[in-house]
């Protein structure tokens, strides 16, 4: 064998020798990494998310938010398309530019957007917000400077070269309420976040917003499965009628305005059912604008008064205090009180409203001249086991359980309590000392417009869930009176609101009601010359359709609920008997009576 | 053990023959290997397809949702009641004043209830007793009726 043909074969050899080696050898590895992962799970985990996220893009499908919608079907609370813009950290050449066109268009801060534009790309850093909820208006004017400034800039070379590249936006659904600032206080808002405050946003918010889910998404088109189904928010059917509610702000506004008031509140609660039909306050705010929320609602302002704000009802509470009196035997209508103009309950003298001596007077005289040391002394007469357990039958310093978030409870001092005094319990006759709720109130005495029965205050009416409507069903919260004991309170308030001509008194229907006035108290007692003037009134007598609850807080053109108060029940109640097709009470007697005789 | 010699080289192919043989054989696994990856390549991208298809019509079906809650929130807008004041004032209607609404006795009229925008949970079931015979009888169901009918109205017309 030649020289050459031996070392051609040795070279043979070697290079077969290493392919050899290095197949034995890799294997070697291959089990040794085997053996490595099956022993060390979390090394498994890190190495299987790895190759999840080489193969698949992470996706979150966010369900459409439920819709709101007055009784009617009219949308209170609807979505609309709304984006995000960012940037593409990697892609982005000229930050200062992304920066300054966002600012002027968009309205974001210069320097929180270069900051954000400018950060360095890296692992953990690939895309940046720069802002969220940016109409479509606005997203098409920053397509069309996008478009301009890559026809102009596109071919030049350079630093410094104008540059939107990197500036991306991506559509997702945002709320939006198309009647503006109606129903404001019941309906809430949603933050950027998609998160609930205040109203039937936050007291839903689980229920209306549905159940996000992350998916990861192959990227081989191979493998496209079909997206799990999220199903949609909840759409929620509400109680509110859109043209009472907006026919009662409108009145509430106008009565803030003459009589100069802090505030106004107006409820309608259909007393048969306990359904509220309107729930008007004051401020509003444009549910479109919520980043305005702390200039139209300053420190604590309530967002909804009728449900958030306790406060010292007055003589509006006489109503109970009567229903209970009547109610356990300790008067009558016919009852007749001497008034003096002073009466001495726990060691405090208690006086009329004008200070005055009212003379011989009967239950419905004490009524209607809503005379202070009659009330009291009702009270006397039914004991304060009496009163306070009707108190507590009333709901009176309990929340009533209505569907709208953050509602006070208001406080009832009770016999046994470190602050109740025997005083209160003559305090308490004519709403002083006691604090509650306009809906607390309103809730209470619709038990006197319905036969005795409360019912459970309501607002929504049902729930839309995956293509199926579920009626809420009404509940009876209690029924604290006889049926006899209100039909008598109903005549003996009506009775009285004709006797002293009321400003409340609504041409061609008979309506029950009685006025509150009370002194707001202070750190130091009843210092201040300020006020809360009430109503609260309800009709037809014979058969209630609606209870009616005003509230002025602190009026300056008059203090007495009687002359800001009693105009506003009248007006609303005009305004409600059209809206609500209710004739009359005489051509509804008529109608009835033509019925009765085709029967 | 020339005789045995001479019959196999007789017997024996060519070598350019076995050559053939073994080009013929190779090319028939390269033609098969090369069908099958075709096959596999037109399915594979058949399948590429229609996945790139489904995950448009994913994006689709988002964007359209997505449209149709901006259309229904659109709509709101349109008929909001201060618009709709707007459009009624712009028209001449104005708020009727309560003295002159007539009331009508209108039998049957029920009070206007709370708006219905889906079915109640609440299943239905079509009754069987409303389901007609045509339905739910045979063809000799049918006929034995029919001949019975017949049957009783001879036995009737007889005097």
């Amino acid at each position: 064998m030649s020289r050459a043909a031996t070392l051609k074969d040795q070279e043979r050899t070697w290079r077969y020798s290493f392919v050899g080696v290095m197949l034995a050898v890799l294997p070697f590895f291959i089990f040794l990494q085997v053996v490595r992962i099956q022993i060390d799970p979390k090394l498994l985990e890190n190495v299987r998310a790895k190759i999840e996220i080489s193969q698949h893009a992470q996706h979150m499908i966010v369900p459409a938010r439920g819709q709101l919608y007055d009784r009617r079907g009219n949308l209170l609370a609807g979505n609309r398309t709304v984006y995000e813009v960012g940037v593409e950290l990697r892609d982005v050449v000229n930050a200062q530019t992304i920066a300054q066109t966002v600012s002027a268009i968009l309205g974001v801060d210069y320097q929180d957007a270069l900051a954000r534009a400018s950060l360095t790309s890296s692992e953990n850093a690939v895309y940046s917000v720069l802002v969220d909820n940016v109409p479509q208006e606005e997203i098409d004017k920053l397509a069309v400077v996008k478009e301009q400034m890559d026809a102009l800039y596109a071919k030049t070379k350079g630093e410094n070269v104008p540059s939107l590249i990197g500036l991306v936006y991506y559509p997702h659904l945002g709320r939006i309420y198309p009647e503006s600032s109606l129903a404001s206080n019941i309906l809430g808002f949603v933050s950027r976040e998609r998160k609930g405050y205040f109203g039937i946003e936050e007291r839903f918010d689980g229920l209306l917003s549905g159940t996000s889910k992350t998916i990861l998404v192959p990227l081989d088109p191979n493998r496209a499965e079909d997206l799990p189904k999220v199903p949609d928010g909840a759409s929620l059917v509400l109680t509110i009628d859109r043209e009472i509610q907006r026919a009662m702000e409108e009145i509430i506004d106008r009565a803030v305005a003459g009589s100069g008031s802090d505030s106004g509140t107006l409820v309608v609660v259909d007393p048969r059912t306990g359904e509220v039909l309107a729930l008007a306050t004051t401020p509003r705010m444009d549910l479109n604008e919520f980043w305005k929320y702390s200039q139209v609602f300053p420190k604590d302002t309530p967002f909804n008064r009728a449900v958030s704000q306790a406060y010292e009802p007055g003589s509006v509470f006489k109503v109970l205090t009567m229903a209970t009196g009547l109610d356990v035997g300790a008067v009558t209508p016919d009852t007749v009180f001497v008034d003096t103009g002073a009466i001495e309950i726990g060691g405090t003298v208690i006086y009329n409203w004008n200070q005055g001596a009212w003379g011989p007077q009967d239950m419905t005289g004490c009524l209607q001249h809503s005379l202070n040391v009659c009330l009291a002394w009702i009270n006397t007469q039914t004991g304060a086991n009496n009163f306070y357990r009707y108190m507590q039958s009333f709901g009176i310093g309990h929340v009533t359980g209505i569907d709208l978030a953050g509602e006070a409870s208001g406080r009832l001092k009770m016999p046994g309590d470190n602050d109740w005094y025997a005083a209160d319990l003559g305090t308490n006759a004519f709403g002083q000392g006691v604090a509650a709720t306009p809906i607390q109130m309103a809730v209470a005495i619709s038990a006197v417009a319905n036969k005795g029965v409360m019912m459970a205050p309501q607002i929504v009416n049902s729930v839309i869930s995956e293509g199926y409507q579920h009626q809420i069903e009404r509940r009876v919260i209690g029924v604290p009176l006889k049926p006899e004991t209100a039909k008598t309170l109903t005549h003996m308030l009506a009775r009285s609101l004709e006797v002293e001509s009321s400003d409340a008194l609504v041409t061609g229907y008979r309506v029950a009601g009685k006025t509150g006035t009370a002194e707001v108290p202070t750190p130091f007692g009843y210092t201040s010359n300020a006020t809360n003037a009430s109503f609260v009134g309800w009709g037809p007598v014979d058969s209630p359709r609606f209870l009616v609850y005003v509230w002025l807080e602190k009026p300056t053109t008059s203090p007495w609920g009687s002359v800001v108060a009693a105009p506003v029940f009248r007006e609303a109640v005009e305004s409600l008997v059209v809206l609500l097709n209710l004739p009359p009470d005489d051509v509804r007697r008529q109608l009835n009576s033509s019925i009765d005789g085709q029967n | 053990m020339d005789q045995l010699e001479h019959i196999t080289r007789a017997y024996s192919q060519a070598p350019w023959r076995k050559q053939w043989q073994i080009i013929g054989l190779v090319s028939l696994i390269l033609v098969l290997i090369a069908m099958i990856a075709g096959v596999y390549l037109s399915i594979s991208a058949q399948a590429t397809a229609v996945g790139r298809d489904i995950q448009s019509m994913q994006a689709t079906t988002i964007a359209v949702d997505r449209e149709n809650e901006d259309l229904q929130s659109h709509l709101a807008l349109i008929l909001s009641s201060s618009e709709m004041e707007e459009r009624a004032r712009s028209l001449g209607f104005v708020p009727v004043p309560p003295e002159q609404i007539v009331y009508l006795n209108v039998p049957g009229y029920e009070e206007r209830q709370s708006i219905i925008l889906a079915p109640s949970n609440e299943r239905s079931v079509v009754g069987a007793r409303y389901m007609p015979p045509e339905f739910t009888e045979s063809i000799f169901e049918w006929l034995f009726v029919h001949a019975r009918l017949w049957y009783s109205s001879m036995i009737e017309v007889q005097p």
